[in-house]
């Protein structure tokens, strides 16, 4: 259900970091549910520990993830509450790469918006899009 | 020992090693840091099995120096040698011994021996305890040795091409295996490799080796986002030395039907912004490299560094 590619030009945290906000996103996690080990998930893609414990780490600064000493890692019970400066901060962070990415490829601001659009609907209907 | 190599577990110090009058390696430094994995790559007679023998004290440097734990590699070789294990390239053990009575001879060498670790790790590559090393398949070998590398819980591991003729599953077992011990024991490792796509993920620095000499030393994630592929449609453009191109620092640049493309060593946003706009109407794309793209466009034949 989380997939890598350490092909990518993003670093491999970050890909792990996204592939589990998008599976809180479109529910396919839920609040409360446990996520594999740092060690499984490590070895489930096989890439260094070391990787998927910083993405872990960021995804508990970010109040997504909660850490419970000697049980293991869960989805937060409740959203991150954050101030709307901090959001506002996020998506001009994450806005910034994904245009960033859009332009390198070659897209077309239009292109841009419109799978913006698509993915919104996609995660409201439950599907994890992204990576086929 | 110099300052960078300070506290290092790993350390090259201007390293040179020659047989007779060919040079294998030539004024190499590196320095392997606690906790990372760092990956040697280079094609074969590139020197990394020299650089590896002089690191296990098994060869005496021609000039420079191989350090473990700031000890010399070749005069403290005793000492050093017990906090490490080794995987090397074909294993080679008393052929008649099976696993277990190899292990057995084995913990006798150690203060400590994690004899359940190695059980359990046999267990799940699924090498036979009670068939001669003899009569071993190559990955089971392999496996064999690694397992034993890991029971003295070393405090560095030195992987010279570990997965060489190994099959994709075994491969794949092989890294997973070293993954788990990674979460373990955040054993730091040193690894020659031809095995990109396995090392990919698993890497936290990668050193090139061509011809004896280091011609890169980096971070996995720098490595990563420094290396595009650019892509233009037609024959028109830049050339490689053309300021905006420049900024990105091409490897090569090759024409082709379809248009031109540039390995760059060098990517970055607003360089890049502003060859689009150089290039522009034409349509200008930019793609990552895997590892094994990288690694060819580094030393390839066509590869334009010499």
């Amino acid at each position: 259900m989380l997939r890598v590619n350490p092909a990518e030009a993003a670093p491999i945290w970050r890909q792990i970091e996204e592939g589990v906000r998008r599976l809180v996103a479109s529910g396919q996690l839920r609040p409360g549910q446990s996520v594999p080990s740092v060690r499984d998930l490590a070895r489930d893609l096989r890439v260094n520990p070391a990787t998927v414990s910083k993405a872990y780490q960021h995804l508990t600064d970010a109040g997504l993830l909660d850490v419970r000493r000697g049980e293991g890692t869960f989805v937060a019970e409740a959203p991150p509450s954050m101030r709307k400066a901090e959001r506002r901060e996020a998506l001009r962070e994450g806005a910034e790469r994904y245009a960033s990415l859009a332009v390198t490829i070659g897209a077309s601001r239009g292109d841009a918006s419109e799978e913006l659009g698509r993915a919104w609907e996609d995660l409201a209907r439950g599907k994890s899009g992204g990576q086929p | 020992m110099s300052a960078e190599t300070n506290g290092a577990v790993a350390a090259f110090a201007g390293l040179t090693v020659r047989y007779g009058r060919a040079t294998a390696v030539e004024g190499v430094s590196l320095a392997v840091q606690k906790g990372e994995v760092y990956a040697l790559l280079g094609r074969n007679g590139s020197g990394k099995t020299s650089m590896i023998r002089c690191l296990l004290g098994q060869r005496k440097a021609c000039a420079g120096s191989a350090a473990l734990f700031g000890l010399d590699a070749w005069r403290d070789r005793q000492p050093a040698m017990r906090r490490v294990g080794v995987v090397p390239e074909s294993p080679d053990m008393p052929p008649a011994l099976d696993a277990l009575e190899l292990a057995n001879f084995c913990s006798r060498l150690y203060p400590t021996w994690d004899g359940k670790g190695v059980t359990s790790r046999l267990e799940r590559f699924g090498v036979p305890a009670k068939v001669p090393f003899g009569r071993l398949s190559r990955g089971q070998k392999n496996q064999l040795a690694l397992a034993l590398a890991l029971a003295p819980m070393p405090e560095v591991l030195i992987l010279d091409d570990p997965t060489l003729g190994l099959d994709a599953v075994a491969r794949r077992e092989f890294f997973e295996e070293l993954v788990g011990d990674l979460a373990d024991r955040g054993t730091t490792v040193f690894i020659s490799t031809h095995d990109l796509h396995g090392i990919e993920g698993i890497a936290s620095r990668v050193g090139i080796l061509k011809a004896g000499h280091l011609l890169l030393d980096e971070e996995m994630e720098a490595l990563k986002s420094k290396f595009r592929t650019v892509r233009w449609s037609g024959d028109a453009g830049p050339s490689p030395d053309a300021p905006s191109l420049a900024a990105l620092s091409p490897l090569r640049v090759r024409r082709d039907a379809w248009g031109t493309e540039a390995v760059v060593r060098a990517f970055d946003e607003a360089a890049f912004a502003r060859l689009v706009q150089d290039l522009a109407p034409s349509v200008v794309e930019a793609s990552s490299l895997s590892l094994e793209e990288l690694f060819i466009a580094m030393v390839g034949e066509e590869g334009g560094l010499s």
